[in-house]
């Protein structure tokens, strides 16, 4: 009796300290921006690498089945016809896919040419395992010169900011997530407002006043206000608008530029000396990075 | 039954290895397949394991074990998965006498009401720390599709971890010692 009122104690103690640390943690942890810690990086090296190979057999898998159901009824006379043709097949589809790549790589390449940023080219390698977050895992990390609070971005526009990097990967908030909110300007009327993730794959963008002549199909830009994002980077297209209400905003639906269904390569823009020192400036400087984050 | 600590610690490591496992699977090999839209939460579905099967002291700090790998793989961290597996704990402590895993379809549903009640937590804590409550609604919504499939995968789950945990697996009631 006295042993079960001992582990029970224990029992509570436990839950107690644990609720503790776990209440601590909520009220530190930061959604916009993180330090991973040491145990975070060795863990995330050790186990990337399997993403990063999961990732990639994207086209072997496809091929694999592909090959399966060419095969399976088959009369056996016809296999090794039917295996040379999947071969070949194979290598047609597999030359496809690099030049698919290779006009992205391209169109990617061609797109940032006007930047004043250094590009990293990485590669997707991973989503955030909750449903909650919408965060990309990236195959370069701080050994390839990525840092917190860089842009990312394709030849299609916006895809978000580096929110924390370890030596060989690091993990992007994407525009889709909700604590990732962008200042953007509707290219037709040069109306203010900010872009919020929502979920299924949308956006919304908020404060923009019942009065302004925003219509369905009205592309945004981004503000290059913040600190982070620079300007003039596609974010999305307006697909829908509805007066709430009450108050005196529109709610507004936004499809993003990018399909991030078929997201595959990004470029890292990594602000150069010259860029760093023209964002230092006062009127740069006056504008907060929390009037974005 | 008593597990000794060697065997509690091998059946925790292994628990451990088919976390890693499961979370590569649902961050990168699915993606890769084409299902982007929802994400299975394979930690909640050990934890809530670990809740309803298991009756032990220790049972707090390997929570926080699995949810630390958890952190690795999504943004959440371990804070907040923790505080939920609490309640979840909690939960299942008053129930205890009421719970009985007899048929696949009984640890079906009670995994879904247990995954409400850890996602209402996770929900609740976002919006209190965004200090959004108009998103509730939509975080919890984001959760549903992918609870309602763990829930098909359950009688699975569970059934290897009653074995690398030797939680004997007759329709017996609910929080085994060990």
């Amino acid at each position: 009796m006295k042993l079960v009122q001992e582990s029970s104690k224990t029992k509570i103690v436990n839950n107690l300290i644990v609720g503790i640390l776990a209440i601590y943690g909520i009220s530190q942890k930061q959604f916009n921006l993180d330090e991973p810690s040491l145990f975070h990086q060795i863990v995330t090296e050790f186990i990337s690498p399997m993403q990063k190979g999961l990732a990639n057999s994207k086209k072997n898998l496809s091929a694999l089945w592909e090959n399966y159901l060419s095969i399976v009824n088959t009369s056996k006379e016809n296999v090794v016809l039917k295996r040379k043709i999947s071969r070949l097949e194979n290598d047609l589809t597999n030359m496809e896919e690099m030049r698919k790549e290779n006009l992205r790589l391209k169109r990617l390449l061609h797109f940032s040419d006007d930047q004043p940023y250094k590009k990293i080219m990485a590669q997707v390698v991973g989503w955030d395992s909750s449903n909650e977050f919408k965060v990309i895992r990236l195959n370069r990390g701080s050994l390839h010169g990525l840092k917190p609070m860089s842009p990312v971005v394709t030849d299609h526009g916006l895809v978000g900011y580096v929110y924390r990097v370890t030596e060989n990967y690091s993990d992007v908030l994407t525009i889709l997530d909700q604590n990732n909110r962008v200042d953007v300007v509707v290219e037709r009327t040069r109306t203010h407002g900010i872009v919020e993730g929502i979920f299924n794959f949308k956006c919304v963008l908020k404060y923009i006043t019942k009065n302004e002549p925003i219509e369905v199909g009205d592309k945004l830009i981004t503000a290059g206000v913040g600190g982070i994002y620079p300007k003039g980077i596609k974010v999305g297209m307006i697909t829908d608008i509805s007066k709430e209400n009450f108050g005196m905003t529109l709610s507004i639906e936004v499809i993003p530029s990018v399909d991030f269904h078929k997201l595959e390569e990004v470029l890292v823009l990594i602000p150069s000396e010259e860029a760093v020192s023209a964002s230092t400036d006062p009127v740069s400087s006056s504008v907060t990075k929390e009037s974005q984050i | 039954m008593k597990l000794r600590f060697s065997q509690l610690m091998t059946a925790f490591a292994i628990s451990l290895g088919i976390l890693i496992g499961l979370e590569i699977i649902t961050s990168s090999l699915l993606p890769a397949l084409g299902w982007y839209e929802y994400r299975l939460t394979f930690n909640v579905l050990i934890i809530i394991f670990l809740a309803i099967r298991l009756n032990s002291a220790s049972l707090p700090w390997m929570i926080i074990g699995f949810q630390v790998i958890h952190s690795v793989f999504s943004v959440e961290g371990w804070a907040l998965g923790t505080f939920a597996s609490l309640i979840v704990m909690l939960v299942a402590n008053y129930l205890k006498e009421l719970l009985h895993l007899t048929t696949a379809l009984v640890t079906m549903v009670t995994v879904q009401l247990f995954q409400i009640v850890w996602h209402v937590t996770v929900a609740l804590v976002i919006c209190l720390k965004i200090s959004n409550f108009e998103k509730f609604g939509m975080i919890l919504w984001s959760f549903i599709p992918g609870s309602i499939l763990l829930s098909f995968i359950s009688p699975l789950l569970f059934w290897l971890l009653e074995r690398i945990w030797r939680v004997p697996s007759e329709s017996g009631p609910a929080g085994v010692d060990i």
